[in-house]
């Protein structure tokens, strides 16, 4: 399976947590997976511009779609909005064809045509369909042995009819378990804990109401809280901010302190690969998570990678 | 382009179907706030009274876009699908809220969602390539072509 990608990084990552780029990149060169770099434009969001004009938000992100056919290129993408509006687009495009039609007469207007032929992953899927639990196993000189919530988020898998829809159960629902399952080829321990699927409320907090968000974490830190979970481990660049902010934001407004650090996958990955914590921008965070990093234990009697 | 009705995004018949279990509300993330009306309360509107009685209420942006609702209706309606034309014809009406407004026209203007000056520096201190330049030209002419810039009444 090539390993070779259209790097969709988004507008957020690139922006406002570089670290997160820079950890994803050197997980990609340590893993063999080239990442290729395109003058993509915003995805668009799906909670912003799709609710405010339908037709834009469709043409904006075909145009994505066609830079990357352009090359014959897949996408991958470090988050999870980006990919569940290419993917969106994308279905659309295939199952819509009037909608096709409209779209692809706007896009002639610039000298592009959309022609269906390249498929668009996370990080995660890329990571767990393209490169496999056994190449990332080999290449981790550390275990983290750390107890770690797995945040998912929303827009990575909802709607699953959309999103991942050869994986869809008799209910037609969708349970994503990629995450847990690198993390424990990465030597952590995914927890359980009640409500995991819930909202993180970041669009909420972006869109109209910060307050209202907060109440939406505080249900979701109640929850991490109560299970064993040193750790969450997210996917998404907003997932993250809502965990990074909410909980200094919740500590005030409510005197409850949280602290849970809160880590992007690549920066996991990164970790137990054997990367410097200054590299992975670990001192950004606010949540520190200085504290947990004696717990890296080195595996004994395994071929030693270096990155 | 003129102000086109919520039913071209979302498929009215599929209204009739609910039967009012509440699981859609029950699930959403923003009835935690007691600021939004719920799934189920949008729709039943929709239902009796028409669009027009939703349209230009405020409540209706009080969504996370989690689409628990559409994953968990037993009917399988797509009421995320229903939000999204309502917001849109909303938004044609004045009934946007002010940050997603900024941060579409910011999309339009730039071809990013955000400000990104001085993200220069911090990319070079970890070791990135500098942003990709976007072609806000045809970014602009996309959007001509679509009738953002006239239905939302923003300068181009």
């Amino acid at each position: 399976m090539s390993l070779k990608y259209a790097f969709f990084p988004g507008c957020v990552i690139p922006a406002k947590y570089p670290h997160f780029e820079r950890a994803t990149r050197a997980v990609a060169e340590g893993l063999g997976i080239e990442l290729v770099d395109l003058p993509f434009s915003c995805c668009p969001p799906t909670s912003n511009m799709k609710l405010v004009h339908y037709d834009s938000w469709l043409a904006l992100a075909v145009r994505n779609l066609c830079i990357a056919e352009e090359q014959g290129l897949n996408i991958l993408t470090t988050c999870t909005g980006c990919v569940s509006t290419l993917k969106e687009a994308n279905h659309i495009m295939q199952e819509k064809p009037n909608r096709r039609r409209k779209v692809n007469r706007i896009l002639k207007k610039v000298g592009k045509q959309y022609e269906g032929t390249i498929e668009i992953k996370h990080l995660l899927d890329a990571l767990y369909d393209d490169v496999g639990l056994d190449a990332i196993a080999e290449k981790c000189v550390y275990n983290l042995n750390m107890k770690i919530a797995c945040h998912y988020g929303c827009h990575l898998f909802r709607p699953s009819y959309i999103l991942y829809p050869e994986f869809l159960s008799p209910a037609h629902s969708y349970v994503p378990t990629s995450m847990e399952e690198i993390i424990e080829v990465l030597g952590g321990e995914p927890v359980d804990f009640m409500r995991r699927f819930l909202c993180c409320g970041y669009p909420l907090g972006a869109n109209v109401d910060e307050d209202g968000s907060y109440e939406i974490l505080r249900e979701k830190l109640h929850y991490i809280n109560a299970s064993s979970a040193e750790l969450i481990s997210v996917a998404c660049a907003s997932c993250f901010e809502q965990f990074e902010l909410g909980q200094v934001m919740i500590k005030k407004k409510h005197k409850e302190t949280y602290g849970f650090p809160t880590l992007y996958i690549s920066q996991l990955m990164g970790l137990a690969m054997g990367l410097e914590p200054k590299e992975l921008g670990l001192k950004e965070h606010i949540h520190k998570v200085k504290k947990l990093l004696p717990r890296l234990e080195e595996r004994r009697g395994e071929k030693r990678a270096s990155i | 382009m003129s102000v086109k009705k919520v039913w071209t995004i979302f498929d009215r018949s599929r209204l009739y179907e609910c039967y009012e279990c509440s699981r859609c509300s029950g699930s959403c993330p923003a009835t935690l706030t007691h600021h939004t009306l719920g799934p189920r309360k949008i729709l039943l509107k929709c239902l009796q009274q028409g669009q027009e009685s939703v349209i230009e209420d405020p409540a209706i942006w009080y969504c996370t876009t989690c689409m628990v609702c559409q994953d968990r209706c037993p009917q399988e309606i797509n009421i995320p699908e229903l939000l999204t034309g309502l917001r849109n014809i909303g938004a044609q009406k004045g009934n946007v809220p002010e940050k997603v407004k900024f941060a579409v026209e910011k999309i339009a203007k730039t071809g990013r969602s955000l400000l990104t000056f001085r993200v220069e520096r911090e990319r070079e201190r970890y070791g990135l390539p500098p942003l990709q330049e976007i072609d806000t030209e045809e970014v602009s002419r996309i959007l001509t072509e679509t009738g953002f810039f006239k239905d939302l009444k923003i300068d181009r």
